[in-house]
């Protein structure tokens, strides 16, 4: 017996998912969080696994978790004490950065929390041009100086960003080889080496980012691996990364800016392959809790990535699935403002208070309590009977907050409520999808996540989109997600050459030599020969522009007729993104990117066969339910997921509810229930 | 007219319409080839209804909302609405004829129709390096008239019936230093104008007239925002007057900007007269810019979530006297007007400081503060090249809270271009140094925002510099006790003999050697409070961080800090009891 297992550590539940491969058979456990140590409740429930199968914990074979130590660190701004090495008459940049306001408008706002503290941003004379040459060599005495300050101010972390490092990190290489001699116990972390890349700020905040998670995550790293090893797991651990993959625990101490923000990325993974046992190959996913919902575009069965995003204010250059974040859930708060507009969200009820309807002293009206007056979330218990809810304080809060202070009544003003949230989904959905170029109609929508399969349907029809997906379990699509990984590398390194036939060994020996790198880091992984693979980008745009577009490269030999090949999908992917392209235009080739992938082993699971003569199940119910659009409530049966049965084919309305979500179905639609137990949803209305 | 529509649906369009016009943003920010646009973002984009309010607009940069009001309503007093046909397109940048704010700035407008009905139009403008001129980066600090400045553009077609007009691209690429880049730029604008058209014709295809009617909606709501807050106000009349540099020696100091703002109920008026007249230099302010200015004070101060678009202006009156500097006649030179334009929300923050006490900020650095370096150097098919930044300052602080360092303020909000991105592309430039500037944030119980020292040296000889700016001689003011903020400067450090000499604030095409280094400095911003009540702290805590010179620790703020090594401390003895200065 061989069990993988893959753990989600979410702010209230550590959500399990457990496959064992000779029976092929997949289950999901829950636990509460352990939010002062996560991995408490890691151990806890690994145990608990263990001994519902009467296993030992050597029949362990994987085990992989998503971890939200860096994450917390950032919010909770209790990242090391750390200081900056940069270029002597630049100690401010991090301060500067791009040098706007965060807001036109708001007089108020201000910028992100400083990462380096007072006086921690140190300078040294050196310089660096454009073309790697030095302009002015290192001062290495001064260098000495500023590292025993740093030492002596108690900093238990450096961070080294010097101009131009990414063209020559010579300088950079050298201030580490000084931190080593003076300071050996310091983390450190050297932009040359995490981010070789051009934009000083950008570069020099990811470099920052890193050194300001980096003991914290030892820490972490240290005591979970005593913790595995301490109840007999011989596995090494793996942690998930922002770009949907998977590395070795040890790894991430190194960059632990690559977890920081990994969250939901192993939720898109999981997606991805729902995506495949559906034959889906152009997916939305539409992940939506309780203050949040998290939306992204996954082609071919491949989640987009992007390069940079914001963290926590800065800018961390780290590739990432793409995925946008907006805050709207089902704690959303919806108001009347003083122009008499209805608005919802950002602002969040959480948790506690939450809804009103929860009865724990909430008087604002959420996106839940609109979903539990029109009868699309069940009046009495939620969370598959675990909690009790209060109509008459979900009414309540809409009338008086909502109704008494505008021209709407009770149903109107629910009804609005859920119509004012789906069109924020709709705007993040059309960012990710019709403002790239892509025709969102050709989409299914798959909804996971405790409140997306209440919205998606309505979603789905206000952007034209003809399918929905449900997976069997939407509460755990990232404990999934974690069975799914595979080990990947992104390396990255900048070098502006023209897209023309002369440069292409230049070229060639950029990959290689990049190909060479990555084949190290999975040595180190111990991945086999067999196991592994490689993906090549380049960033490229016209002579002139400033911003790139990834275009993937063929593997294999790097010769003229493939940079026409590639030089043509850029051209492709201008024309879609830009709405033009310029064939005659130079194409100048800026970032060289290659994934270094090590495949693991993966679930196989397999469907059962469809019974579609089998009799549809008994309603366990019928609720008044008030669809969007309509005027009146409809009588609705209310189906318990567990009852369906694969092959069969349920028609809407219906509301169809299980332990962690609530599907509504509204008329027009019908459910196929397929081979995996997932559900299909299309939208059959002529 | 419209006819009502209810609150839902105002949201869901209200959404759809901003992310039309966060979508065309994007396309030029991404796909331009100047420095402007792709790096610092100096570009504005609107959706704009079939009577020619702008409906939707993304936050960038306040000061070319101006422009993107105007231009709808002039398209239709010249050609009349009913000679405007799908796939037309237009492009303006004259700024008495439907354009920006300078001629640098090119506005394009693209009408949608849904069959044979206008149902609403897409708009862009974006400041150009080069359109002509007598200066590279055809803004000077000297031009004596518009004919100056540039290639004028009234309104008019540039593309017809769904094809470009050649002959209109031609010369217009005709009259710029850097005709591959000019093409690049209007390619883009041109193509995001195109896919809003698309969005906006799908959106109506779903909505049909509700669409229209919500854009007058939403119109109507920014007004009754505008309008709730105003009631609310004490009445009365609230005053201030701000001075502008002045512009060389034939235009000296002080030129005043005044401003009467008047609340009665829930009207609101601006009355600048009283302000100084026109001049013969390039600091005009365009009509459409100081209804700009009087917008973006209005939303920062009334509300700042309330939708951008034409009913903020609606809700105000705005009385700007023919022939003064805030309105000037035709051909008043107007092309670094920015530098004035930004003394308006000054003055206007200066008068209504009594009835915001929670919310307003003293003066920022209050200016746009612009290095040009122009010079032979081929990049691409380009034979020039010029570089153009614009450098933050300090920005104003509050009853709440310090002013942040090194951003920009008021009408303008652009990025900075990262120093490795200019040296790649302008490779005769090389950085020395870009740091905030000790003690130009004023003293305060808050601190005023810090300026910025940035250096520049030059690689090559016969490179012509334009510096721009203001505030180097009326200091950004404080507000409750606090000392106003440092005044900007610029400097050059010659090459030949290291001397340093100290340049004007209107700095036109100088000649620089190579080896030379220019230095700028930027104003920072005034305090608010009593500096003495800032806790002595946080003054050794500005010290640390080299805000705050150990002399002006104790002269400003009365805290005498000590050095012990490298580190400092508040010597309490020394300091004894502050508040009596």
């Amino acid at each position: 017996m061989a069990y993988m297992i893959g753990v989600d550590v979410g702010g209230t539940f550590t959500d399990f998912s457990v496959f064992e491969h000779e029976s092929g058979e997949l289950f999901h456990y829950k636990d509460s969080s352990t939010p002062a140590d996560p991995s408490k409740a890691i151990i806890q429930g690994v145990l608990a696994v263990l001994a519902m199968k009467k296993a030992k914990a050597d029949s362990v074979s994987y085990l992989a978790h998503g971890t939200t130590v860096g994450t917390n660190a950032l919010i909770e701004k209790k990242g090391a004490k750390l200081g900056l090495i940069t270029t002597k008459g630049f100690k401010d940049l991090m301060e500067i950065g791009n040098q706007r306001r965060p807001s036109l408008y708001n007089l108020q706002a201000q910028k992100p929390f400083p990462l380096v503290p007072s006086g921690l941003n140190c300078t040294v004379t050196e310089r660096i041009r454009y073309d790697g040459t030095v302009d002015t060599p290192l001062d290495e005495e001064e260098t000495r100086q500023v590292v025993r300050y740093l030492k002596e101010q108690q900093v238990v972390a450096i961070a080294v960003c010097t101009l131009f490092s990414f063209v020559n990190p010579v300088h950079e290489l050298r201030i580490e080889e000084i931190i080593r001699e003076e300071f050996p116990e310091a983390y450190v972390t050297i932009s040359s080496k995490l981010v070789p890349e051009f934009r000083e700020y950008s570069r020099m905040s990811t470099t920052v980012l890193n050194s300001y998670l980096g003991p914290v995550m030892k820490k972490y790293v240290n005591n979970f691996r005593n913790s595995v090893e301490g109840i007999g797991i011989q596995v090494e651990p793996y942690v998930t990364q922002s770009n949907g993959s998977i590395i070795s625990i040890k790894e991430t101490v190194d960059c632990p800016i690559k977890t920081a923000v990994s969250g939901p990325s192993a939720g898109v993974i999981a997606a991805a392959y729902i995506g495949k046992q559906c034959q889906a190959d152009k997916i939305i996913t539409f992940d939506m809790g309780g203050t949040s919902a998290d939306i992204s575009l996954i082609e071919n069965y491949t989640p987009q990535v992007s390069n940079e995003r914001t963290v926590e204010g800065y800018p961390a250059r780290i590739p990432m699935i793409n995925i946008i974040t907006i805050g709207a859930g089902g704690g959303s708060i919806a108001k009347i403002d003083d122009g008499g507009a209805l608005k919802v969200g950002p602002k969040s009820a959480g948790a506690t208070p939450g809804p009103a309807c929860y009865m724990r002293g909430g008087e604002n009206p959420c996106v839940t309590d609109a979903n539990i007056v029109l009868g699309k979330l069940n009046q009495k218990k939620i969370l598959g009977g675990r909690m009790d809810v209060d109509l008459e304080l979900a009414k309540k809060a809409i009338q008086t907050k909502i109704c008494d202070k505008s021209d709407l009544n009770l149903q109107q003003a629910a009804n609005g409520i859920i119509t004012v949230v789906n069109s924020n989904m709709v705007r993040a959905i059309r960012s990710v999808s019709v403002e790239k170029g892509y025709d969102v109609r050709e989409f299914s929508l798959m909804a996971f996540g405790g409140a997306g399969p209440l919205h998606a349907c309505e979603v789905a029809k206000e952007l034209g989109m003809k399918e929905v997906l449900i997976p069997p379990h939407p509460g755990t699509l990232c404990s999934l997600g974690l069975l799914l990984a595979d080990t990947k590398f992104d390396l990255s390194r900048t070098m502006v050459l023209d897209g023309v036939a002369e440069n292409v060994p230049e070229i060639a020996s950029q990959f290689e030599s990049m190909t060479a790198q990555g084949n190290g880091l999975l040595d180190k992984e111990g991945v086999p020969q067999e196991r592994r693979r490689f993906e090549y980008f380049l960033d490229m745009r016209y002579q002139r522009q400033n911003f790139e577009i990834c275009i993937p490269v063929p593997a294999g030999e790097m010769t003229a007729a493939v940079l026409e090949q590639v030089l043509e999908s850029f051209h492709a992917e201008h024309k879609r993104s830009y709405g033009y392209c310029k064939k005659d235009a130079v194409v100048q080739i800026v970032n060289y990117r290659v994934s270094a992938i090590g495949i693991i082993d993966k679930p196989d699971l397999k469907p059962e066969a469809l019974r579609p003569e089998t009799n549809l199940p008994d309603p366990i119910a019928y609720r008044q339910v008030l669809f969007q659009g309509q005027e009146y409530y409809v009588k609705t049966p209310v189906y318990r997921r567990e009852d369906f049965v694969p092959g069969q084919s349920i028609p809407g309305p219906c509301i169809c509810e299980q332990m962690d979500t609530t599907l509504v179905v509204p008329a027009g639609w019908v459910i196929h229930v397929d081979g995996y137990h997932n559900l299909k949803i299309h939208d059959e209305e002529k | 007219m419209g006819k009502k529509i209810d609150t839902v649906t105002v949201e869901v369009l209200r959404n759809l319409l901003m992310s039309i016009s966060e979508e065309t943003f994007g396309i030029i920010v991404r796909s331009a080839y100047s420095t402007n646009m792709k790096e610092r973002r100096d570009v504005c984009t609107a959706v704009i209804d079939p009577d020619g309010n702008s409906v939707a607009q993304v936050e960038s940069l306040a000061v070319l909302l101006g422009s993107m009001l105007g231009v709808v309503p002039k398209i239709y007093e010249k050609f009349g609405r009913e000679n405007i046909k799908p796939g037309d397109m237009f492009i303006a940048n004259d700024p008495y004829h439907g354009g920006g704010n300078h001629l640098p700035d090119i506005v394009i407008a693209a009408p949608a129709f849904a069959g044979e009905k206008l149902i609403g139009w897409i708009a862009n403008i974006a400041h150009h390096s080069d359109i002509g001129g007598k200066v590279p980066g055809s803004t000077s600090g000297d031009a004596d008239s518009l004919f100056q400045e540039g290639i004028r553009i009234p309104v008019i077609r540039i593309r017809s019936a769904g094809v470009l007009e050649q002959s209109v691209m031609d010369l217009l690429l005709d009259n710029t230093r850097v005709p591959q880049e000019r093409e690049g730029d209007l390619t883009a604008q041109i193509s995001a104008n195109l896919i809003g058209v698309e969005r906006l014709q799908e959106a109506y295809a779903r909505y049909g007239d509700t669409l229209i009617d919500c854009m007058t909606e939403l119109v109507d709501y920014s007004e009754r925002r505008v309008r709730a807050v105003v009631a609310e106000l004490p009445d009365g009349v609230y005053s201030y007057t701000d001075y502008v540099d002045g512009c060389g020696d034939k235009y000296p100091d002080p030129l005043p900007i005044h401003v009467s703002v008047t609340v009665e109920g829930n009207n609101l008026t601006f009355d600048f007269t009283g302000t100084a007249d026109q001049i013969k230099a390039p600091i005009n302010v365009p009509y459409p810019c100081t209804q700009a200015a009087v917008f973006f004070a209005v939303k920062a101060l009334m509300g700042d979530d309330i939708p951008a678009n034409e009913g903020i202006n609606r809700a105000v009156t705005l009385i700007a006297p023919k022939g003064c500097i805030v309105n000037p006649t035709e051909p008043s030179p107007v092309g670094a007007q920015i530098d004035c334009e930004q003394r308006i929300p000054d003055a206007i923050f200066g008068a209504l400081a009594p009835i915001f006490p929670d919310t307003i900020v003293t003066a920022g650095n209050g200016a746009c503060t612009t290095t040009i370096l122009a010079g032979d150097g081929a990049i691409g098919t380009d034979s020039v090249f010029i570089f153009h930044e614009v450098i933050a300052g300090g920005g104003g602080a509050s009853k709440h809270q310090d002013g942040l360092s090194g951003v920009q303020v008021n009408m303008t909000n652009t990025s900075n271009m990262p120093i490795e991105a200019t040296e790649m592309e302008f490779t005769k430039i090389l950085a020395r140094k870009y740091e905030l500037k000790t003690d130009t944030g004023g003293a305060g119980e808050m601190r005023g925002g810090l300026g910025i020292e940035r250096e520049l040296e030059i690689l090559q000889d016969n490179v012509l510099y334009t510096g721009l700016g203001d505030r180097h001689k009326f200091h950004p003011w404080g507000l409750e006790g606090g000392l106003p903020g440092g005044t900007g400067a610029f400097y050059r450090i010659s090459a030949e003999d290291g001397s340093v000499t100290q340049m004007g604030h209107k700095t036109t095409s100088l000649p620089l050697k190579k080896g030379d280094v220019i230095r700028v400095i930027t104003p920072g911003a005034g305090g608010y409070g009593d500096p003495h009540k800032r806790p002595a702290e946080k003054v050794l805590r500005d010290v640390i961080e080299g805000k705050v010179s150990v002399e002006a620790a104790k002269d400003q703020y009365g805290v005498v800090i000590g050095r012990r090594g490298v580190s400092y401390f508040v010597d309490e003895s020394a300091t004894g009891a502050r508040g009596q200065k």
